[in-house]
């Protein structure tokens, strides 16, 4: 079920009937099967769900990191599934931020590098991606160490490191930055909860929210 | 951050490999470039010695480009004093010197040896042609030559005879009956070529004249140039210029010279398979390190890729890490090509001789920035081979694989 919204704005991120199995040694799972869903401009949406119930498979199909076996993945309104590798990435770059379970920071990199990466990929010089890099570690509390390399930060800050990373990618400022953070730190309070953040209108609504159910890679059902 | 900024962080993190496949290509670099500069060194001493000797241009008769003699100076060169008057009006030769061949009998009284005579005219042959050099007892022919010859090591000692000792040599002239010449040996040559060494005997052109019947013909003339660069200029313009004295062959060095291009292939060959022996084994050592680099990183380029970076970025970021290893390891690999370069030039090793040769040349490898350049362009591209597949590998990694990677 969709966030309620006075009038319906666009989905900026769909997914129709995509379905996806892997090869298991010899036998074929079914990791989720024809799953539709859309995300609309500023929604906050949850997905919760047992361990293989889908939540990653249906992350990676709609953050364009793997293609469905059925389906469609439409980001603002293109379909995905007809792009190139080289289109896909740039999608990826320019309309994603991804926060990893383990935070996958690039060890070479420092703290301010690693959440610049994403600009340095849209060609944003490099004053202005370090000047957006350090306001967004401050964002998230940890601008004293933006020349620091995440082997030498804590886990907890590693993790503010990767959300700062994704938000970069959003572009948005740092008033904005900071309400979307705390929605995000109210939704990593409870374990196993991943979530899908999409941020392309700048006007992201803190509160307006789904949480999708997923079970046996099907969805259950979705509750504001 | 570019891709050689990443390939530098990344060959940082891991100090200890990176270290040990540098030190690969060091090795490789420094074999390379010595192997190389070994190689031309002997190219260049060895053509400088040809032309030393054959000259860079010889004017001969047309048949005898072609043809052996039957007789005595059959194609021989008439008026030979008109001919190096006029070949030495072109302004790129630095010498002309007339020589007579010819084959012969030299006997002691109790022991007849046969010989390849050579007549010369002894100023200007010591003057311009290593024969000054070879001279191990006695001296060089003086003036005309006189009565005197000097002869090779291996024909003295066939003959039993010493500086200063009566010969008697024998030949047929050129109108073909047998002459004979009571000649003194001045001087013993030690002819680096066993085969030339134990028959060559020279005299100067007024004795083997009067030994022949041959009177102002020669065998050929010999012509040395300002520079090799001139060679082709100066046969077009030493064919103008002897026009006059009938139809005249003017042959390159490198014509003659069929032992020149034999040992040169000979020495392509071998240093060719050494070279990719040596370059195999590099590619294979790196190819390793560079894939164990990007199993290690599987996790990172699934990161890289998912925050957005195209598959090339990924590519040329373990090519970049090739270059960097290349470059890294050949300025090591200079100094130490250096280092062994000066070790072997100062260690007075004797080469064993080469083929056809009678005596060993100390080892000597050259300084010759082509040769470094060349081990440069082959340990990038080395590198760049060996890092390729691991490269493709990584940029072609499925994305949701390399984050699960562990």
């Amino acid at each position: 079920m969709s966030a309620p919204r006075q009038s319906s704005p666009p989905p900026v991120l769909e997914a129709e009937s995509v379905s996806k199995s892997y090869r298991l040694g010899a036998s074929l799972v079914t990791a989720i099967q024809d799953v539709s869903l859309s995300v609309a401009s500023g929604e906050l949406i949850a997905l919760k769900g047992p361990s293989g119930s889908g939540k990653t498979t249906l992350l990676n199909l709609m953050g364009l990191l793997d293609r469905p076996d059925r389906g469609v993945v439409r980001v603002g309104g293109v379909e995905a599934e007809g792009l190139d590798e080289n289109a896909r990435s740039d999608l990826r770059r320019d309309q994603f931020g991804f926060v990893f379970q383990g935070f996958n920071l690039i060890p070479v990199l420092s703290a301010a590098e690693n959440v610049s990466y994403p600009m340095a990929l849209k060609g944003v010089g490099r004053q202005e991606r370090r000047r957006r890099a350090i306001e967004l570690l401050e964002s998230v509390g940890i601008g004293h160490k933006h020349a620091v390399r995440p082997d030498l930060l804590s886990g907890g800050e590693r993790q503010r490191v990767a959300i700062a990373r994704a938000l970069a990618t959003a572009n948005l400022d740092s008033h904005t930055a900071d309400e979307v953070l705390g929605l995000v730190r109210r939704l990593n309070e409870s374990q196993g909860v991943a979530f899908l953040l999409a941020t392309h209108d700048p006007r992201v609504v803190a509160r307006a929210h789904r949480v999708v159910h997923l079970h046996d890679g099907r969805i259950l059902d979705q509750a504001p | 951050m570019n891709a050689f900024s990443l390939a530098y962080r990344n060959l940082a993190r891991q100090r200890r490999r990176t270290l040990l496949i540098e030190a690969v290509v060091a090795f490789g670099f420094a074999a390379l470039a010595l192997a190389t500069g070994f190689m031309i060194q002997s190219f260049d001493s060895l053509r400088a010695a040809m032309i030393q000797q054959i000259g860079h241009l010889q004017v001969m008769h047309p048949s005898a480009a072609t043809n052996s003699e039957e007789t005595t100076l059959e194609f021989g060169i008439p008026h030979a004093v008109r001919a190096r008057a006029l070949a030495a009006t072109v302004p790129s030769v630095v010498a002309v010197l007339p020589r007579i061949e010819w084959v012969g009998l030299v006997t002691n009284g109790t022991r007849s040896v046969p010989y390849l005579g050579l007549g010369v005219d002894p100023g200007p042959e010591f003057a311009a042609t290593r024969q000054r050099e070879l001279v191990v007892e006695g001296s060089y022919l003086q003036g005309d030559g006189g009565d005197e010859i000097v002869m090779g090591t291996g024909l003295a000692r066939a003959l039993g005879v010493r500086t200063g000792d009566q010969l008697t040599l024998l030949a047929s002239t050129v109108d073909g009956s047998l002459n004979a010449v009571d000649v003194r040996v001045r001087g013993l040559l030690a002819i680096p070529i066993k085969e030339l060494n134990d028959r060559t005997l020279v005299g100067g052109i007024t004795l083997v004249s009067q030994l022949l019947h041959s009177e102002g013909t020669v065998s050929k003339l010999v012509v040395f140039l300002r520079s090799e660069r001139d060679l082709e200029a100066a046969s077009a313009a030493l064919a103008v210029r002897l026009a006059p004295i009938g139809p005249v062959a003017i042959v390159p060095w490198r014509t003659i010279a069929v032992f020149y291009s034999q040992v040169r292939l000979l020495y392509i060959a071998i240093f060719g398979f050494v070279n990719t022996v040596l370059v195999l084994m590099v590619v294979l050592s790196a190819a390793i390190v560079m894939t164990m680099a990007v199993a290690e990183r599987t996790r990172e380029v699934g990161t890289l890729r998912a925050l957005g970076t195209r598959p090339a970025r990924i590519r040329n970021t373990f090519l970049a890490e090739g270059v960097l290893i290349a470059l890294a390891g050949s300025i090591a690999g200079l100094v130490l090509a250096l280092a062994v370069r000066a070790a072997l030039n100062a260690s007075g090793i004797i080469l064993p001789p080469p083929p056809g040769a009678a005596v060993g040349m100390p080892i000597h490898v050259g300084l010759y920035p082509s040769a470094y350049l060349f081990g440069l362009a082959v340990m990038v591209g080395t590198m760049l081979l060996a890092s390729f597949f691991p490269a493709r590998r990584a940029a072609h990694l499925s994305i949701v694989e390399a984050l699960t990677h562990v």
